[in-house]
């Protein structure tokens, strides 16, 4: 059951991840996206952890996405440059391919991998990834809420008027 | 059940898309949204190991992740929108500035 779902899922995150890449008209991509988006976020709950795919809905599929179909819609539109060339398509399928392979080689699973399972009743509960936040990682939230804050004067400082 | 072996397709399947992506697409905003895209597929990777090995460190890393592509579409947004403003295209041709 679980696994149906999650292939449904995989196949569906895939193939808008694809019209993501290849759809020429930027506004069916960006929706692909957002599509992608809320996919992964459902393979996060079925991975029990599903206050990130709360967040991965909310964060990816509402702000970000919402940020980008925005400036699309205002001012991306436009018919693209001619596709790439022949060298271009050949290096970059090359080096995708290239990748792949060597991801196969290289990641060495350890033994009985996908057997296990959580263990305890308490994995994936937001209360024990609250108790992490302010324990173990509480230096790097505290970064991470600077680095919000800086990227947000970073993103007023670069939209000023001043491109003359 | 799923195993770590189907997530880390996915996740490699995800990527490898970005990159193409991110190399083959005039569109800047489709440049931002590819490597956005390879961004999210490390997240499955993690989560897969997080799963694998029962703890929540992997959850930890996704949520910092998280936060990083929220401010960096932030800033990048709002460097797509100079850029526009700037050379009125979206194409990353434009950006030839510091070509040698």
């Amino acid at each position: 059951m679980l696994v149906t779902a999650f292939y449904i899922l995989a196949g569906l995150c895939f193939l808008l991840a694809l019209s993501l890449v290849f759809h020429r008209n930027p506004m069916v991509a960006a929706v692909s996206m957002a599509g992608a988006m809320i996919c992964l976020g459902v393979i996060y709950t079925l991975l029990h952890v599903p206050f990130l795919g709360v967040f991965q809905v909310i964060v990816y599929a509402g702000a970000v996405m919402v940020i980008v179909l925005y400036i699309l819609m205002s001012v991306g539109q436009e018919e693209l440059s001619p596709p790439p060339g022949t060298p271009q398509l050949v290096f970059t399928w090359g080096a995708a391919l290239l990748l792949l392979w060597h991801l196969r080689q290289t990641v060495v699973l350890p033994a009985g991998a996908g057997t296990s399972q959580p263990a305890d009743e308490a994995y994936g509960t937001i209360q024990q990834f609250g108790e992490l936040l302010v324990t173990r990682y509480a230096v790097p939230f505290e970064v991470a809420s600077l680095l919000l804050v800086g990227a947000m004067v970073g993103a007023v400082v670069l939209s000023r008027r001043r491109w003359e | 059940m799923i195993t770590v072996g189907h997530l880390l397709l996915l996740a490699a399947f995800l990527f490898v898309v970005g990159i193409i992506g991110a190399l083959t697409r005039r569109s800047a905003i489709i440049v931002f949204l590819s490597i956005e895209l390879m961004l999210n597929s490390v997240n499955l990777a993690l989560l897969a190991f997080n799963r694998f090995y029962g703890h929540m460190d992997g959850a930890a890393f996704v949520f910092f992740v998280l936060a990083v592509s929220a401010a960096e579409a932030a800033v990048g947004v709002a460097i797509v929108v100079a850029f526009i403003r700037k050379n009125g295209t979206t194409s990353i041709d434009a950006a030839n500035l510091m070509r040698w």
